[in-house]
Formats: structure tokens, C-alpha cells, sequence
């Protein structure tokens, strides 16, 4: 019998090993007092080099109720921390509150502008297709940046996140803006997978990343055969092991893991807010 | 040798799976050098007298016994539950009893699954209890909303306290920490498997994996794949980072399944 766990890491990590690799869903905590958690900031770091990832976008969304432009501001300060800790390695995604809707793309131009973010994160205060978004989504079109938006068809009972963005959500904001550039976050961690993908299929600028911690077999697969691999992103959301290993196990030709990897139409955002 | 404590043959009915034959999962334990596994009947979760999935697991890997090793699920609040037990494991060589109390509608501590656990015990038979079988978040709509209720289980282990448990496919490292106190003391072993363990530093110093180490002891950790519904690659990820000494790997594969089935 083959010794598959020495084969994995002498031979089919050299996925990683080799190439370029850009993790799109991370995330930094504070330290409970608003300031960076600077010794999980440093374990984390360590462990996605183990990994050999080579830049690590990462947020600090508030995942439950409606924030104020002050907290957010906390928030985004503490991913400029991380950022200024480890330079090029760190990216960072601003957080905001589309309820706040002036204050909200005000924050957004104080992230990418001054702290030099390169995207923005969204979480379930509001469904992505709301009209409430449309100031901040027209901002991110005119800055050409990303919006990373917490997403899920959870199937499971009581509904907790009643404003969760399921894949119809992202069709309808596709249609009304085709220039904005949208991740649907987590395929492996939103739920009904197969849902998420049937439903932004069509939409070119819908893009979604293999995060989460679900790696049901077939789920690469799919993801590469409705969206294709340019429409695919690599990240781990808290869950490392998942993420390497459902990307190790899928097969689809190398070209494409490794372009999931490192996605070439998102290259140009890594280039900016560069420390 | 590397031996999986949770597989699974037979039909899905909310998803396709593959390689969900004898033959195709013999083809998944050859890529990843899984000598033996352990294999159930998803047919016989889904049955209403889950004996008839039992007898088709038996059926279906009659050629491979050297590679399988077999759990009967059964389920307690169906008549002639103790008699199908026995046929299993005399007749039948069945080596494990495989339990999904959030699909057959009851709670373990009530007097049938407390009676039939503690048969399994007397007979040297490990109780095998799946947290779930795939993530309650993707169900479909006619599948369960449950997850095996660890209250229950808390309670079970002492009043079952010489029967050997394997509890898998849940957050292992919460999951000993919740159960340390009630598996002490007892005859029977608490063991888990780390499909859901963490093993890179990403929200605390110490790795999910240390957790489970620190709360269930090495003795009691296995591996386990979860094939064919998730891919293989995840747990050898694991194993690869975990960071165990020759020893400790050893255990953590085969080592401590070889003692439990006495192989």
C-alpha cells in the first residue's frame, strides 16, 4: 500500500510550492480591546507560509446586526494594522455597512484611498441585490475594486440570517451592474452548493471562492464546470486543510487549480495599496 | 497500514455519489492506501427495516472482507431490533453497531438505544455514531435538521459505561472537551476522528488538533474519511501537518483501530 500522506506532501503540495498562491477570504481578529491580536495575527501568518501561500487577503466584518460607521472604522483600522505587519503578505478588504450608505463609500475611499485596501467586504446585513447597495457598488465600479459578499442558500432550520445572500440575490445585482467585479463568498461554506452555482452560472461577473469548511466530493468539479476556472477563486476562511486538500483532491486539469490559485483577472488588485 | 473508521456504501438519495459500490470505494481506499475500512449501509439508514440494508452491505462485499469491516445499523424503535443485532454480529460477522438517532426519530438515553448499547457492550461490539452524515447546512429539504445531540451522548456514556464508542464527523476537538469528564471512569473508550479538526494555527496558538489531543488523548484519536461523500485529500492535509511523531502517527492510523477491533 502507498504511503498517500508522504506522497501529499512531498509531491502534490508542490501545487503550492510552486506556484503563486492568493488566498481571497481570510480573516484577522482584534484583541477585544479595537487593537490587532498581533500574536494570532503572527500564528496566522505562520501558518499560511507553512502553506506556502504567498499574499492572504483578509477582512474584519461584523457578522451580526447594524454596525455604526465608528465600529466599522475600528474594525477596518485593525486589518490596516495586520497590513503594516506583514506588508505584501497581508492584503486588506474593507469592511462597511451599506445601511450607512454616505458614510459607508466614504469608508470605502478611506480604505483603498489612505490604508491602501484593495477590495471591499460585505456581510448579511442586506441582501446583495438590494437597492440600498447601489452607492456602494457604483463606488467600487468607479475604484475597480472587488466586493467579497458573504453568501449561502442554507437549507438548514431556523433561518438565522435572514438577509443572507443566496445565488438569485447576486443573477439580480449581476444584471443591473455587469462592470462591478463580484465574489460570492464560500461555495464550501454557504450551504446548498449546487443552488449557489446553478444560479450566478450565467452571470460572467459572478465569481465565487472555494472557502469554507464543506469538501464534499464533486464540489471543485462542479464549481470548474459552471463557472469555469477564471471564474474561480482560491480561499480558506478559517478552514486551512479543507481548502488545500478539496483543491488537491478535485480533478480538474492542473491549468486550472492553477489558476484558482493565483486568478489572473484579479492580479491587478494585488498590485495596488502595495507596502 | 492505514485503517478508516467511517465509509459508506449504497444509495444517497439527496445527492449523486460516486464510487458508492464495493468496487469504487476499493478504488479510493487504493488511491489513498487505506487498507481497511470500516463501511456501513446508507441503504439501511433510509429503510424502514434497516436488516435489509445490513444483508445488501453483507452481499456487496462479500469478495473484499479482508478490506471491509462491517457496521450494522440498526435502529432501536424498530421491532425485532435486539433479534436483527445478533444475526449481524453472529451470523453475519458484523465487527461494529453504526446508530443515527436524527434520522430514526429518537433519543439515545431512551430505554431501547440504552438497552441495545449495552448488548453491544457485553458483545465487545463498538458503537459507531456519526455526528452527521453531511453538513446540516446544505440538507436537503426533505433530509433531517439534526446532528447527533452530544447531551445525549454525555448522558449515555454513563449509562452504558463498559461499551466502546467512536463518535465522528463533528468538531472531535469541542466534542472531547464536552465529554472529558463523562468518559472517565468508565470501562468502555470514547474514541473520535479529526474529519473536521483543524490542524494549522488560525484562531488560537494551539490547532483544533492539539485540542483533541489534549482532551481525548492520542490513544483515542482515528482516522476517519467520510468517502465517498467528501473528497480523501483533506485528512491526508492533516495528517501531513499535525506535526505527530512516528508513534503517535502510527496510532493515530491503525494503531488504535487494531486494538478496538482487535485485529
Amino acid at each position: 500500500m502507498i504511503n498517500y500522506t508522504e506522497i501529499l506532501k512531498e509531491e502534490k503540495m508542490k501545487l503550492f510550492k510552486e506556484n503563486k498562491v492568493v488566498n481571497w477570504h481570510e480573516h484577522i481578529w482584534d484583541d477585544g480591546s479595537g487593537k490587532l491580536n498581533e500574536e494570532l495575527c503572527d500564528c496566522f501568518v505562520e501558518a499560511a507560509r507553512k502553506a506556502y501561500m504567498d499574499v492572504v487577503v483578509c477582512s474584519l466584518p461584523v457578522s451580526g446586526g447594524e454596525p455604526d460607521p465608528d465600529t466599522i472604522k475600528r474594525k477596518n483600522d485593525v486589518i490596516a494594522q495586520a497590513m503594516d505587519r506583514h506588508p505584501g503578505f497581508i492584503k486588506g478588504l474593507a469592511f462597511v455597512n451599506p445601511g450607512y450608505s454616505r458614510e459607508a463609500v466614504a469608508e470605502i475611499e478611506r480604505c483603498v484611498n489612505e490604508l491602501g485596501m484593495i477590495g471591499i467586504k460585505l456581510y448579511n446585513q442586506y441582501f446583495i441585490s438590494d437597492p440600498v447597495l447601489h452607492p456602494v457598488i457604483e463606488k467600487c465600479i468607479e475604484l475597480d475594486i472587488p466586493i467579497l459578499e458573504h453568501a449561502g442558500k442554507l437549507r438548514s432550520l431556523p433561518n438565522v440570517q435572514p438577509f443572507l445572500s443566496d445565488g438569485t440575490h447576486f443573477a439580480k445585482v449581476a444584471e443591473k451592474y455587469p462592470d462591478a467585479v463580484i465574489i460570492m463568498a464560500h461555495i464550501g461554506g454557504g450551504g446548498d452548493w449546487q443552488w449557489q452555482l446553478k444560479a450566478i452560472a450565467d452571470y460572467p461577473n459572478i465569481y465565487t471562492d472555494i472557502s469554507g469548511s464543506v469538501y464534499d466530493e464533486g464540489i471543485i468539479e462542479q464549481t470548474v464546470h459552471y463557472l469555469g476556472a477564471e471564474r474561480v477563486l482560491f480561499g480558506t476562511d478559517g478552514s486551512f486543510s479543507q481548502g488545500i486538500g478539496k483543491l488537491l483532491a478535485a480533478n480538474i486539469p492542473e491549468k486550472d487549480k492553477i489558476e484558482i490559485l493565483n486568478n489572473t483577472k484579479f492580479a491587478r488588485y494585488l498590485e495596488r495599496g502595495a507596502k | 497500514m492505514l485503517i478508516d473508521i467511517n465509509t459508506y456504501i449504497g444509495h444517497w438519495p439527496f445527492r449523486q455519489l460516486r464510487n458508492n459500490a464495493a468496487q469504487g470505494l476499493l478504488s479510493l481506499m487504493d488511491k489513498y492506501g487505506i487498507d481497511m475500512a470500516a463501511v456501513s449501509s446508507l441503504n439501511a439508514v433510509f429503510y424502514k427495516d434497516t436488516q435489509e440494508g445490513n444483508l445488501e452491505l453483507i452481499e456487496e462485499i462479500k469478495d473484499n472482507k479482508d478490506r471491509f469491516i462491517p457496521f450494522a445499523v440498526i435502529n432501536p424503535k424498530y421491532a425485532a431490533w435486539e433479534k436483527d443485532f445478533r444475526y449481524c454480529v453472529e451470523k453475519l460477522g458484523m465487527k461494529g453497531l453504526e446508530l443515527y438517532p436524527y434520522y430514526h426519530n429518537y433519543d439515545l438515553t431512551e430505554p431501547e438505544p440504552v438497552e441495545l448499547i449495552r448488548l453491544a457492550g457485553e458483545m465487545n461490539i463498538p458503537v459507531h455514531l456519526p455526528c452527521a452524515i453531511v453538513n446540516v447546512r446544505q440538507r436537503h429539504w426533505m433530509d433531517t435538521n439534526d446532528n447527533l445531540d452530544l447531551g445525549q451522548v454525555e448522558k449515555l456514556l454513563s449509562l452504558c459505561p463498559d461499551t466502546d464508542f467512536i463518535i465522528s464527523n463533528g468538531p472531535s476537538h469541542i466534542n472531547a472537551q464536552q465529554l472529558k469528564n463523562a468518559s472517565e471512569g468508565r470501562r468502555g473508550r470514547v474514541y473520535y476522528d479529526f474529519a473536521s479538526v483543524e490542524v494549522f494555527t488560525l484562531r488560537s496558538s494551539a490547532t483544533d488538533f492539539e485540542t483533541l489531543v489534549k482532551y481525548a488523548g492520542i490513544d483515542h484519536i482515528v482516522f476517519g474519511s467520510v468517502m465517498p461523500f467528501q473528497y480523501g485529500d483533506p485528512q491526508f492535509v492533516r495528517l501531513a501537518y499535525a506535526g505527530l511523531s512516528e508513534e503517535d502517527m502510527e496510532k493515530v492510523t491503525s494503531g488504535n483501530l487494531k486494538r478496538l477491533f482487535r485485529l
